[in-house]
């Protein structure tokens, strides 16, 4: 398995500067015939509360869960849970993985007719028993796929604690179907278990839905890959967030090694390219200093699979230190999309017209600016645009939930800004 | 040399119009006092590696062994010293060459060669234009390639060649040579980082060759070369493809055209979009012992005038080792402020011997 990294910065400041600003592309080529270099742990979570009886969805998760079985590689350890008020282990007995092989996925896929829909919703339980599951294969590449079609319903602050416990020992990608669930709610766990979340507005797409996830969960190669960052004394790492293929705040995550380091986790890898952007707070260097601001490095434990250096070059010459490089400036765009979006939704909730309409138009341009055309034709669901370039929007009076929800939940999905043109 | 875009005048990349020096003010008015107004910033040690003490403990912070494999401190983060920052080639009675850093740019982007043996020396200096990228990779690539294409292919049969032969071969050598190192930096915008294609990586040169008492040079840019004879003011062999240049030979009042914020914008450079590589030469037979100097701007901007640069050279040359003289060179422009990269060759040539009318190439 082989990485690289690249920074991407204009590392040229102006004198009494003290923000260095990178992008950070990791690039990994996946493991040599896509074998993986440890073992793997597939759980899968559906929702079986009395809701998912509406609208045939129960049926469609069943369908959902035995197509996702059916992608499982040979090998890969897996187990299937039902969410109900507690969580209950449909497959295998409690407690224990199966081996993935022909016999077992078919057997899998019968225990999944058992499947039915009462009881209440318990997201905290499910996850704590993935976990305990989890745990018996440590150093496995763990993955999870959890469906859910309703707010959860356990008592304030547990899912918050649960995921505090186990944050990071497992990704998890959760999906909504239907629109009764909340995209904050969700949006926490892909936080906490670096995953992603996704709305399936339609019953009817929740096998294309689940068959992606598991065609990019068997796709990864290495587990717990991470991210470390060096910084000299006197700096500080004033955030690092993924910002490609969706905004991830990774900041807070950091996990301290030595004096200087910080380890950010960035999950598991297959044959993929992500980005980050790394700022740094330095002290401020004289004329033609140059100092490195950052290391940052791809590691697995104690491998150092890829380098790449952030750097900081202090200059008089105004035309070397005003240079905007286009990743940052494209990035830190990206970024504030994402913030706007979800600020302008939460303004149209309430009711405040006034500022949603001011965000909903910046995200409208910056949206136009940057080429994310998916979020732009996402955000004219929710508002008529007039004129993406100065920002021109007008509220829709009427929005379809699933609309809404689609638009919060994808408002952290990034484009990559065009190498060839940088 | 530094180039950027200017508001007054929307079309200057175009036209070649760059600006200079890190200040982009008036560098005439930059000349420096006598040496001993040094820059509280030390100057550059005369040898090598300026520092006494253990190589891997930081100049910056003081930290002891903290200088790791890449040349960053591993306390502080600052660069220790990049191998280019001071330079020295040494043919002892035949030529000497230092480049140095400067006091203000963090690197190193000029760039040198020189080879030779007593009557044949083959000289570069390629200056990178800092507001490129990878400025330091153009001047070096400029240099070497143009370096290695003045000495011959080497199967080159000798031939017995009239002075008249001898100036039109390496007239013609030099433009090739210089052709050959612009297409070279042009190849490197398609390359390595992609924010070359943006901004490529250019240069200027100026090359020499030394046959015997016969003396050409070529250039692109502003690096410049002069004769200094024993006495008189230096002989300025290159005209500089600047602003002030050009609007002097329009008729612009020469000191006021030197005066203005664009004085030193080059306006011709090696690079992909330098458009064809013009190089120009001129050449001459020493006829009483003399120095063939080359520089770079960030020497002949502390002296612009061609009288006290002649005093100034030679009094670095008096009782000295070439080297020696050269390193004074680059100590007195650090001392002046060191605003850019210093580069200068100096080699001695006298004329020929009387019998000696013919050169063998």
């Amino acid at each position: 398995m082989s990485y690289t990294a690249e920074a991407f910065q204009n590392e040229f400041l102006a004198l009494g500067a003290t923000e260095v600003n990178a992008i950070v592309t990791v690039t990994s080529s996946g493991a040599e015939g896509g074998r993986r270099t440890s073992g793997a742990t597939e759980i899968i979570i559906v929702d079986a509360s009395g809701s998912m009886q509406a609208e045939g969805r129960i049926a469609a998760a069943r369908q959902a869960a035995k197509t996702a079985v059916e992608s499982i590689d040979d090998g890969v350890h897996f187990a299937i849970i039902a969410g109900v008020s507690t969580a209950q282990q449909l497959f295998p007995a409690p407690g224990q993985l199966a081996v993935s092989s022909p016999d077992s996925r078919a057997e899998a896929v019968r225990s999944i007719d058992r499947l039915q829909a009462s009881g209440g919703t318990a997201i905290g339980a499910w996850l704590l028993l993935a976990a305990q599951l989890f745990s018996q294969r440590p150093g496995d590449i763990a993955h999870a796929i959890l469906l859910t079609d309703g707010e959860n319903g356990e008592r304030p602050g547990y899912l918050e604690s649960v995921l505090d416990s186990i944050g990071g020992r497992f990704v998890c990608d959760s999906r909504g179907v239907g629109t009764n669930w909340k995209v904050s709610e969700l949006r926490k766990i892909a936080e906490a278990m670096l995953g992603t979340v996704d709305i399936v507005a339609k019953p009817a797409g929740l096998a294309a839905a689940f068959q992606e996830m598991m065609t990019k969960a068997m796709g990864k190669t290495s587990g717990d890959v991470q991210l470390k960052v060096w910084t000299p004394v006197n700096s500080t790492v004033r955030f690092v967030k993924q910002v490609e293929p969706e905004v991830m705040d990774l900041t807070g995550k950091r996990v301290a090694d030595g004096a200087r380091a910080g380890r950010y986790p960035i999950g598991s890898w297959g044959s993929e390219s992500r980005d980050y952007h790394v700022c740094i707070d330095v002290t401020s260097g004289a004329a033609g200093d140059e100092m490195l601001a950052a290391r940052v490095s791809v590691v697995e434990g104690d491998d150092v699979l890829a380098q790449t250096l952030v750097r900081a070059v202090w200059t008089e010459d105004t035309a070397l230190s005003t240079r905007i490089n286009r990743q940052v400036a494209h990035y830190t765009g990206q970024a504030e999309l994402a913030d706007v979006i979800q600020a302008g939704i939460e303004a149209r909730k309430a009711g405040d017209d006034r500022t949603a309409t001011i965000k909903f138009g910046r995200a409208a341009q910056l949206a136009h600016e940057t080429g994310n055309k998916q979020t732009e034709e996402l955000l004219a669901t929710v508002v008529d645009i007039e004129d993406a370039a100065t920002g021109t929007v007008r509220l829709r009076r009427k929005v379809e939930a699933a609309d809404e929800m689609a638009l919060d939940t994808r408002s952290t999905k990034t484009v990559r800004v065009g190498r060839s043109n940088q | 040399m530094t180039t950027t875009d200017c508001a007054s005048c929307a079309d200057e990349r175009a036209a070649g119009v760059a600006f200079c020096e890190a200040c982009g003010n008036k560098l005439t008015e930059d000349e420096p006092g006598p040496a001993d107004t040094a820059d509280t910033r030390s100057a550059p040690a005369p040898t090598a590696p300026a520092s006494s003490a253990d190589p891997k403990s930081c100049p910056h912070c003081g930290t002891a062994d903290s200088v790791g494999a890449d040349g960053y401190c591993e306390n502080c983060g600052m660069l220790a010293a990049r191998p280019r920052d001071h330079i020295e080639v040494d043919l002892a009675e035949v030529a000497a060459a230092v480049t140095d850093r400067g006091q203000r740019h963090h690197r190193n982007e000029d760039a040198m060669w020189l080879v030779g043996h007593p009557g044949y020396v083959d000289a570069v200096v390629s200056d990178g234009v800092s507001s490129s990228f990878d400025p330091d990779l153009a001047s070096q690539v400029a240099a070497d390639i143009a370096g290695a294409a003045l000495g011959g292919d080497g199967s080159r049969k000798l031939t017995f060649l009239s002075p008249e032969q001898l100036a039109e071969m390496l007239a013609e050598r030099l433009s090739g040579a210089i052709v050959q190192a612009g297409a070279a930096v042009a190849e490197l915008a398609a390359g390595g980082d992609p924010r070359r294609a943006v901004s490529n990586p250019a240069c200027t040169i100026v090359a020499a060759t030394v046959r015997g008492q016969f003396v050409d040079v070529g250039w692109v840019g502003d690096s410049r070369a002069y004769w200094l004879p024993a006495e008189g003011p230096a002989e300025q062999l290159t005209e500089d493809d600047s602003w002030a240049t050009h609007a002097i030979a329009l008729g612009a009042d020469p000191e006021t055209a030197m005066r203005d914020p664009k004085a030193h914008a080059i306006t011709a450079w090696l690079g992909a979009d330098a458009g064809p590589v013009r190089p120009r030469t001129a050449g001459f037979t020493v006829t009483a012992p003399g120095h063939l100097v080359l520089c770079s701007d960030g020497l002949w901007n502390y002296l612009t005038d061609p009288a006290r640069f002649a005093g100034t050279v030679r009094d670095a040359l008096d009782g000295k080792s070439l080297l020696d003289a050269a390193r004074q060179l680059a100590k007195f422009a650090n001392a002046a402020g060191g605003a850019d990269n210093i580069t200068v060759v100096l080699i001695p040539v006298a004329p020929a011997h009387p019998e000696h009318t013919e050169y063998k190439e």
